[in-house]
């Protein structure tokens, strides 16, 4: 199998919205940049949600534009479905292998017309955006506004019927397709790895992930969309319009029985963002959220809260100690509810469905890939937070976005600016000769 | 016209071998295909009758009502059902068989 070469100035490990605005900023200032990306699609997390809080502009609004940006960057070599093998410390820079994952759809034919997806036989569950409430075919694009527009071979599910083959007219689908060895020489690395939440399983008292009307914050991030698995907010335990949706505030985070004693940020706001969503979505649907404190740091989020208690949402302090569901699915809290005197009082309450706020956890194990180290919550740690906070303590090595702990997308967006502003700085520095090439990147085949 | 027979005969012999050497999970994917197709067959059988909502499916299909909800989703995103409006309790919508489908 032949090897690719890629010569660049900043390898980028991660393509979500830190991840792109890192590439972007860098390769607008001349710099030679590859973005390496495990999933198929660039976007992240960020291309799943709904809308943005405080000013519930629409994500995919946002982020589609910046991963067509970064696809079209003359500066920036994407490369996705593709996962970092090894890096090797090479004088002043790094030997990256990277392997490319065959999608068994050849990229350069493809023109994302789902010809394919629309023949093929076979549907299985779609995990990757949507949590298993709908299905992909086998062939299929990953989603609408997927970059690259490409389609991906299921090849674990996949009967070889040859339908595909037939319906393509580009003549794109490949079979034969194995994994292809890239070898990426860069004098800079920024880890934008981004970020997993909390498993909807992990707390027993909460149902473990077993009550089909208990669901997280990401999976009704998706219901909120326009682009989600029923285009509605329904109820995956029979499809019903919920009625009455409660949140579980710190479902994940400030937990010592998870091991997560830190406060995700996030949680909060897109708690009041989505009951907000929700009033408009179901008009008659009552919308409680239990909390035990409510975090709005940010600029416009205090009166993002208070817009939501004047719509009409109940905020309710008190902790949930547990939840359980009746005989028709209905999920019933147990909640320790405390009043403005601090006087408690332990009530039930049911609801349609509920949904639990759950926390932001390290995405990937860096320390052990990237030879970072990480704190105890396994973020990023870096030795200067204060003062420079996408500085690593291996030289060459950049972090941005919610590698480094939890942030929402503003702090994302200003953080990959300064890690952009961070790695150009080292570049210019180091080896003293700026940019790498400033015309094309600098590319070649070897044929072992 | 020979070209054309020679690359089709090709295609054969390469989608023999892929079935071959992915024995396995080949067999796995198509008892799962079966399966679905029955469903899908019976749910659009009952749906041939008129709309439904996912509890009415579910009774009329003999199935977990979250299982028809899963179908349906899946019907709706590749054009098989489409929403038809809403139930008498104004809680559940309705789906019906596209024209194409139909």
């Amino acid at each position: 199998m032949p090897t690719e070469h890629i010569k660049v100035d900043a390898l980028v490990v991660g393509g979500g919205i830190a991840g792109m605005q890192t590439a972007l900023d860098l390769g607008d200032q001349g710099y030679q940049v590859a973005l390496v990306e495990r999933q198929s699609s660039i976007g992240g997390k960020m291309i799943d949600l709904s809308k943005v809080f405080p000013t519930l502009d629409c994500c995919s609004c946002i982020t589609t534009p910046k991963m067509s940006a970064t696809a079209h960057h003359d500066n920036i070599n994407l490369l996705t479905y593709s996962e970092i093998e090894s890096i090797n410390r090479n004088g002043n820079g790094f030997t990256v292998q990277v392997t490319k994952k065959p999608r068994y759809v050849r990229e350069d034919d493809c023109t994302g017309c789902r010809s394919c997806e629309l023949v093929c036989p076979l549907e299985v569950s779609e995990d990757e955006h949507e949590f298993g409430r709908t299905s992909h075919r086998i062939v299929y694009v990953p989603f609408s506004t997927a970059v690259p527009q490409k389609a991906v071979v299921d090849i674990d599910n996949c009967i070889f019927c040859g339908k595909c083959i037939q319906a393509c007219p580009s003549d794109a689908i490949d079979f034969t397709q194995q994994p292809e060895p890239v070898e990426i020489e860069t004098r800079s690395i920024v880890l934008a790895t981004g970020f997993e939440t909390t498993p909807i399983d992990a707390k027993k008292e909460y149902g473990a992930g077993k009550l089909r009307n208990v669901i997280s914050g990401m999976m009704m991030e998706r219901l909120l969309a326009p682009t989600g698995p029923y285009g509605r907010v329904l109820r995956p335990s029979d499809g019903k319009m919920p009625a009455s949706i409660a949140y579980v505030q710190c479902a994940g985070s400030r937990d010592q029985t998870l091991g997560v004693t830190y406060c995700s940020r996030v949680c909060c706001m897109y708690a009041i963002k989505q009951a907000m969503l929700l009033s408009g979505a179901l008009p008659l649907a009552e919308i409680t959220i239990y909390y035990m404190d409510i975090r709005t740091f940010g600029k416009g989020y205090e009166q993002f809260y208070q817009n939501a208690k004047a719509m009409g949402v109940e905020f309710l302090k008190g902790k949930v100690a547990r939840i359980t569901e009746d005989a028709d699915q209905n999920p019933i809290v147990r909640v320790e509810l405390i009043d403005e005197f601090g006087k408690t009082r332990v009530t039930e309450r049911q609801h349609d469905l509920v949904v639990l706020s759950v926390g932001l956890l390290p995405g990937g194990n860096p320390q052990a890939k990237f030879g970072v180290p990480v704190g105890e919550d396994g973020f990023i740690q870096v030795p200067d937070y204060n003062v420079f906070p996408a500085v690593t303590s291996q030289p060459g090595i950049f972090v941005t976005g919610t590698a480094l702990g939890p942030m929402d997308i503003v702090d994302s967006i200003m953080m990959a600016g300064a890690a952009a502003s961070a790695t150009a700085s080292y570049l210019e520095s180091s080896n003293g000769s700026g940019k790498e090439a400033q015309s094309q990147p600098e590319r070649s085949v070897e044929y072992a | 016209m020979t070209t054309t027979m020679e690359a089709k005969k090709k295609r054969t012999e390469m989608l023999v071998e892929m079935r071959k050497e992915h024995r396995d999970t080949v067999q796995k994917a198509q008892e799962l295909l079966k399966a679905q197709q029955s469903t899908r067959k019976v749910l659009e059988r009952a749906l041939t009758g008129g709309p439904h909502s996912v509890p009415q499916l579910a009774q009329a299909v003999n199935m977990p009502a979250h299982e028809v909800l899963w179908h349906v989703a899946g019907m709706k995103k590749y054009g098989i059902v489409a929403e038809a409006g809403t139930d008498e309790s104004g809680d559940y919508y309705l789906y019906r068989l596209t024209k194409e489908a139909a």
